[in-house]
């Protein structure tokens, strides 16, 4: 199993990694202007959170995540910018959160879908967001907290997540369980 | 899973084709100690462990740091620095300049020690959260971590970090599988740049004296409250100098003094942290013993109850 993580310059990014290898996947940090060549052989991608505001001008420091997302066929899950940059791609609004959230949350799932197996209906997560998905034409909501109306998604026919809050820190409840069902979505 | 065993045989093996002579920065945290052992392991006698005295130290820090590597068998050499550090932060305020001055004069002197002993690397206990929150490519710079954001673009040393992508609780387990002591292994962190980045402001001798003082009274507390099963032992905690006055009464007379602020908080790897639930009870005794003892230079407590994020877990 080869997992690889595309750093768009998260604090957490490295804790990402950690995830995934301790799932005993192979496993690296890319720079997301990695061409597309080095990436199409992974089971599995993760695009990491980042300090680049999603939908104000940001992404287009991203812009070669676009060939990514449009040619990689596998499992992609995107974490906090990650998952909004997944959002404006397919259509979406990623804009200024009216109560940005940082540190605890409680998270509410809408449907378990494969993401969220083996987890409770709410649990407590950490988050660090000045940014939020508001629209996502594509994808189905899979959770929702108080301030957050789209804490999770899934696209309708693709196999590409997105989770706006931090699995990957050790302050989230069930975080290496969700990892542990990305990786299993991996292997399908 | 994470097993220290099989990093430690990768390790070792690796740093067996270490050449020249190596020195590496000692802090007496366990980052630092557990990286000198691993090293040890590997290049025996060609290894000079270096500790400084920056007179930023916790009390009692110097000895303390001696003994244990007195009982680790590995010999250890001491800087005293301490007017070198006074004089090289007079006036400074910025944090992240306070930062970059003390990487920087930290370099001076294993340079110069490195000298001596014709040493061609410096190695450094560097984890991960270290060289994430110094910034670089996309990430934003958080605060320059001494031992990497403080690094001159140019070094004469080559740079040996052999922890560099684990977390504090996996370089806790390879101590263990090394054979230190468990209760060395469990010992809370404590930053490079020390009591200076618990000064808010400029960092003198003096706020250091009541700083150091005031850092004692919470561990003391702290661990005593442990002990005595009113709750468990925090994964950090400390005290910091808020050098803003406010008025208070001691002793039927108007007092005019700084504030400490306690910060304990839980965490894993540093990353993420929440503020530590201590007793009332417990809080008041800090307080007060923490006023007491500090006396006109100290009239207010504050308790610091934000987590990580918003906030990080040292002030700077």
């Amino acid at each position: 199993m080869k997992v690889l993580v595309v750093n768009l310059g998260g604090q957490w990014t490295h804790r990402i990694w950690r995830r995934v290898k301790y799932l005993d996947c192979e496993s690296k940090i890319l720079p997301p202007d990695t061409p597309i060549e080095q990436i199409l052989d992974s089971d599995g991608l993760i695009l990491s959170g980042g300090a680049v505001r999603i939908g104000s001008g940001g992404e287009k420091l991203l812009d070669p995540l676009t060939e990514y997302l449009n040619q990689y066929e596998k499992p992609i899950l995107g974490l906090c910018a990650g998952h909004q940059f997944i959002a404006i791609h397919y259509g979406g609004k990623s804009t200024p959160a009216k109560n940005p959230e940082f540190g605890q949350v409680e998270i509410e799932v809408i449907e378990e879908n494969d993401i969220f197996k083996n987890i409770p209906k709410k649990f407590k997560a950490w988050t660090s967001h000045n940014d939020e998905v508001t629209e996502a034409p594509n994808f189905k909501i899979l959770a929702k907290s108080k301030e957050c109306s789209n804490q999770a998604m899934k696209h309708k026919t693709k196999p590409i997540y997105g989770i706006q809050f931090h699995p990957e820190v050790e302050h989230t409840a069930y975080g290496d369980q969700i990892f542990e069902n990305f990786v299993r979505a991996c292997k399908k | 899973m994470f097993d220290s065993d099989r990093f430690i045989q990768e390790k070792t093996t690796e740093l067996a084709n270490t050449k020249e002579n190596t020195i590496i920065a000692c802090s007496g945290g366990v980052d630092s100690t557990v990286t000198a052992i691993l090293l040890h392991k590997a290049l025996g006698k060609n290894l000079h462990c270096v500790f400084v005295d920056t007179g930023f130290m916790r009390k009692d820090e110097p000895e303390t740091v001696k003994k244990i590597f007195n009982t680790l068998k590995v010999p250890l050499t001491i800087i005293n620095a301490q007017t070198r550090f006074y004089e090289a932060l007079k006036g400074i305020t910025e944090p992240e300049q306070k930062r970059k001055i003390i990487g920087k004069l930290f370099i001076e002197l294993f340079e110069e020690e490195a000298k001596k002993v014709n040493a061609k690397n410096l190695a450094q206990g560097t984890l991960a959260p270290d060289w994430i929150e110094s910034g670089g490519q996309l990430r934003d710079t958080i605060k320059s971590h001494h031992n990497v954001g403080g690094l001159p673009e140019q070094m004469n040393l080559e740079l040996i970090e052999p922890v560099r992508d684990l977390y504090k609780d996996e370089v806790r387990k390879i101590g263990l599988a090394l054979g230190i002591p468990n209760e060395f292994c469990q010992k809370q962190p404590f930053p490079g740049p020390g009591l200076a980045v618990r000064i808010m402001g400029e960092a003198t001798e003096k706020r250091a004296e009541i700083v150091r003082k005031a850092c004692a009274i919470v561990e003391e507390e702290l661990e005593k409250a442990a002990e005595e099963g009113k709750m468990t032992l925090p994964w950090q905690y400390f005290a910091v100098l808020i050098p803003i006055k406010s008025v208070g009464v001691q002793g039927d007379a108007r007092a005019y003094g700084y504030t400490i602020a306690v910060r304990s908080v839980e965490s894993v790897d540093a990353m993420t942290a929440d503020y530590s639930k201590v007793p009332h009870e417990v809080l008041e005794k800090i307080s007060v013993k923490i006023t007491n003892t500090l006396k006109d230079k100290i009239n207010r407590v504050v308790y610091d109850i934000s987590n990580k994020p918003p906030s990080t877990i040292e002030w700077e």
